[in-house]
């Protein structure tokens, strides 16, 4: 599944370095992974440790400092001008803040129609017909809100509606930057469910960035996860979710709010809090809060290797190993 | 209190929001000032220049509505044509300020780098000079004194203010997520900068460049209270304020009716631009 | 009822705006006993903030109106005057709100922020004051109090920043307090740690506290008691347990199964509610919840329902067509 002949985005060794010298701080410190077409991957973490930045070094929205990003083949990294631009179509984000994300003085339609005007792809009445089907594919009826300003929406509508424009160019891979955080519980599986009927209908490949476990584990194939720029674990989501074989991804998970009062209290919370990125810990960058950190966490940095099928682990001492892992439940790629 | 409604309130219950009656009255006040200004040639004015000896200080009389000064010359008819000044001053030396300064305060805000660098180090040296001086430094010595000169003067010292402004405007703007959703969508920086920043910094350009020709008006005023403006005979209401300085014991009215109408316009001006700026605002308000 | 420590009673907060009078808070009776967590759930405009800072006393006079009653440890809050208030918040009632880098001074060290309560309201002298600061300091967990106490809030991080709001909240033992989304914008495991730093002191200090939240998870484990809050009012209470498992009220459960969880299957499909929440100024007689209920009548249209007990003690639902009274969801493994 993830080693597929040729997966539709496949990034290697990325690395985003903001400011230089003594000052410079790598949000993202050399990460590789690869998404099948047609896979979600969600990333998470805790702030700070560079999932967003990934995410928008694929866009190119940041530089990224070294490394390959290869989208259908094509390194993206070289490109420049129009070939950019043209590639950013078939790569499409969406924002958190739904409300930031929609010019406040352009019409609903105007904003939908956007990256059809600034391509000149479709014009009249076909781009007419274009964005009156994305806004009914997302729930919003064209004939009474086309013409609205965003201030008029909710956060919800005004997610819908930065989706419905994120299709208009009818892209291949959909980043999702914690697209329903700033969203209502109600709203936000209103929007979890559009995504997932969409991405269907679309053919669509997500990379779901969020910090929200349960939200990640809906939706996603499969999931990385992220400390101080680095990911420290990967794999099918329901195998790592149910056997972590990263502590922190451990710990995270315990730190998860269950809407459930059975759910036992207080399991074993991490202390501390991540250490400056500016002056990241030698060896394993979680060695300073994991507590099973020996000296060799301190000395050699641990490189991802698999575990299970598909599940890899960059750790010295994983919770499992690939003889006692549980059989991962068959997932489709 | 307004961030407690945000929380219950929807936007869509706000009930439009109004100018007020006075910011229409302060709107057609202006527009007479202009219109006057414009057609004061086909008016039913006495010329401004022509010296009626019969009439040397007179009060207002049905004959003068607003006296005449000490040579005699129609007061009203002077404010009228000394107006032209003023306001070509003023809008003129604001066409130059943004002229220059918008599309450069939006650049360098938009790209950032070494660009805004650049040309924030240059214009903040020149803002740390103090522009008045500069101008009356300038026009002393570029003599023979016109029109042309003082726009094109007071203008090139308002572009580091109006690039300041700007550039502020649209720092704001340019960090918001629809600019980089344009961005990922394909769209050239120049349609960025029309059709996302544009738009969204409009409502605080307009209100600058009212506030900013009040500004100019004023400076335009001090400049000619220096003998620095148009020559005389030619009235502007910095000159008639100035000329009538030693004349205002025996008539008041000379210093007061050109002062009223400078007074008005200005007052006239930065309402409107401060009513604009709110009223914009306002439509901002977010969940 | 001498254990009571807060008693409301038809409390309704309204606003006169533009666009008419808002019953932000529309009819609100609920009591809290000493030493007790309740839980007020609600989405955005559910007037669960507005509920809060009802009860602290904390609306402006101009444009609001304030009918009903709060009886803070006997006194009322209802119609008394901002000196009278000053005189009971912090000792009897303190808030800790969402976002402590807007509750505490930019340029004001943290120890001044604390210091500054104990001097003004306990009459506590300089020296005395500062100790007592780094005690509360030390006690919401603050790494090195005596240092920190010298620090600015920007120097600090989002969970630090939020102990030290805590640490000025507690700082003269308040008998109530009442905490407004404290983790709202906090990391997942930073999240858990100051949660469970609320529960503790709760103990220690002998205080009620109520836990303000849109996340069911918070107040899953940590709450003997649940309000479910909907336009302004009440629609469902009762002890947590049967608020989860034995709910009544449709909303409940659409709130409950539209959470994703953790223990979902990936690509699980989240019941959603349509529709969004309701728009406080245009509320018609009937059930808010009505217009997005699947199993509204003409009834619920017409008549709003008011709240009736369960059968289990203490719980009450507002619903003319409750759901069946059995365990409606299995306990999860």
């Amino acid at each position: 599944m993830t080693d597929a002949a040729s997966p539709l985005l496949s990034v290697r060794n990325l690395t985003v370095t903001f400011g230089s010298g003594a000052h410079s701080v790598s949000a993202v410190a050399g990460i590789s992974f690869e998404i099948a077409e047609g896979e979600t991957l969600g990333l998470v973490g805790e702030s700070g440790c560079g999932k967003s930045t990934t995410g928008k070094a694929l866009m190119k929205i940041v530089a990224p400092s070294s490394g390959t990003i290869e989208l259908d083949g094509v390194d993206i990294t070289r490109l420049r001008g129009r070939a950019l631009r043209n590639a950013r179509t078939r790569m499409q984000m969406i924002f958190q803040d739904p409300i930031s994300s929609l010019n406040p003085r352009r019409r609903v339609r105007d904003i939908v129609a956007e990256p059809l005007d600034a391509w000149k792809s479709a014009t009249g009445s076909a781009r007419e017909t274009i964005v009156r089907t994305l806004l009914n594919e997302v729930g919003i009826d064209p004939d009474v809100y086309g013409a609205r300003y965003p201030r008029e929406f909710s956060g919800g509508q005004c997610q819908r509606i930065s989706i419905a424009r994120s299709l208009a160019m009818r892209p291949k891979l959909l980043i999702c930057d914690e697209v329903v955080s700033a969203l209502d519980v109600s709203v936000q599986a209103q929007i979890l469910n559009l995504l997932e009927d969409l991405k269907a209908e679309y053919g669509l490949t997500l990379l779901f960035i969020a910090h929200d476990l349960a939200v990640v584990k809906n939706v996603s194939d499969r999931v990385a996860v992220m400390y101080l720029g680095k990911i420290c674990e990967i794999g099918p989501s329901d195998v790592l979710y149910e056997a972590p074989a990263h502590p922190y991804t451990k710990f995270l998970l315990g730190a998860a709010l269950e809407a459930d009062p059975d759910v036992t209290v207080r399991g074993e919370v991490l202390q501390g809090e991540p250490p400056s990125p500016l002056d990241p810990p030698s060896g394993c960058r979680f060695r300073t809060r994991c507590p099973f950190a020996t000296d060799l966490c301190a000395s050699d940095e641990p490189a991802l290797r698999e575990v299970a099928p598909g599940h890899h682990v960059a750790c010295h001492f994983p919770l499992t190993t690939l003889g006692s892992s549980p059989s991962p439940s068959p997932i489709l790629g | 209190m307004s961030s407690v409604l945000d929380d219950v309130v929807d936007p869509e219950a706000l009930a439009p929001k109004r100018l007020g009656a006075l910011f229409w009255i302060c709107v057609g006040w202006l527009a007479l000032n202009v219109l006057g200004a414009i057609f004061a040639n086909v008016l039913p004015l006495v010329n401004p220049l022509y010296q009626n000896y019969n009439a040397i200080n007179a009060g207002p009389s049905l004959h003068h509505w607003l006296g005449t000064d000490d040579l005699g010359r129609d007061i009203l008819s002077r404010i009228v044509y000394g107006s032209r000044v003023s306001i070509t001053v003023g809008i003129g030396a604001m066409v130059i300020g943004f002229g220059i300064g918008l599309p450069l305060g939006m650049l360098a805000a938009f790209r950032r780098g070494r660009l805004d660098s650049l040309l924030t180090a240059f214009m903040y040296v020149f803002l740390a000079f103090p522009a008045i001086i500069a101008v009356i430094a300038v026009l002393s010595f570029w003599t023979p004194r016109s029109l042309f000169k003082i726009i094109v003067v007071i203008g090139l010292a308002s572009v580091p203010l109006v690039y300041r402004v700007i550039r502020t405007a649209t720092l704001a703007v340019a960090a918001r997520d629809f600019v980089t959703a344009a961005k990922v969508q394909g769209a050239t920086d120049r349609r960025i900068l029309v059709k996302e920043l544009l738009p969204n910094i409009a409502p605080i350009a307009v209100s600058f460049l009212l506030i900013g020709v009040a500004t100019v008006v004023t400076l335009e005023g001090v400049l000619a209270f220096l003998g620095l403006s148009v020559n005389p005979p030619t009235p502007s209401w910095g000159n008639m304020i100035n000329e009538s300085r030693t004349v205002m014991a025996q008539n008041p009215w000379l210093v007061l009716f050109p002062s009223l109408a400078l007074c008005l316009f200005l007052l006239c001006l930065n309402f409107i631009g401060d009513r604009l700026r709110t009223y914009f605002d306002v439509t901002e308000v977010k969940l | 009822m001498s254990t009571q420590l807060l008693v409301v009673d038809d409390l309704h907060t309204t606003f006169r705006t533009a666009a008419g009078l808002v019953a932000a808070v529309g009819g609100v009776s609920f009591d809290l006993a000493t030493n007790e967590t309740v839980g007020i759930v609600g989405e955005s405009g559910s007037g669960k903030t507005v509920l809060a800072r009802t009860i602290m006393g904390l609306q402006p006079r101009s444009n609001v109106e304030v009918r009903g009653s709060v009886l803070l440890d006997g006194h009322q809050v209802v119609g008394a005057s901002e000196r009278e208030m000053r005189e009971r918040w912090a000792t009897d009632v303190s808030m800790v709100f969402q976002d402590p880098m807007t509750s505490l001074n930019p340029v004001m060290r943290i120890g001044r922020q604390i210091d500054e309560t104990l001097r003004v309201r306990l009459g506590m002298d300089k020296r005395a004051a500062r100790a007592r600061a780094i005690e509360l300091l030390a006690m919401v967990g603050m790494p090195s109090a005596e240092h920190r106490y010298r620090a600015y809030p920007t120097q600090l991080s989002g969970g630090m920043r939020q102990r030290v709001v805590i640490a000025t909240a507690l700082a003269c033992s308040p008998k109530l307090l009442i905490a407004d989304e404290p983790t709202t914008g906090l990391d997942v495991t930073i999240q858990a740690q100051i949660l469970n730093l609320l529960d503790d002191l709760k103990e220690q200090l002998h205080m009620s506290v109520i836990l303000i939240t849109h996340d069911l998870g918070v107040v899953a484990t940590r709450t003997s008691r649940i309000i479910v809050m909907y336009a302004g009012r009440i629609v469902e209470m009762g002890a947590t347990r049967d608020v989860f498992f034995r709910h009544r009220m449709p909303y409940t459960r659409a709130l409950l199964e539209s959470s994703p969880k953790v223990s979902n299957p990936s690509h699980t499909r989240l019941r959603v509610i349509p529709g969004r929440p309701p728009n406080l100024s245009t509320l018609t007689s009937g059930c808010a919840f009505a217009p997005r209920c699947s199993s509204a009548s003409e009834r619920c249209h017409q008549e709003r329902p008011s709240l009736e007990p369960a059968e289990e003690p203490g719980h009450v639902f507002a619903c003319w067509h409750p759901l069946a009274a059995t365990e409606l969801h299995e306990a999860p493994r």
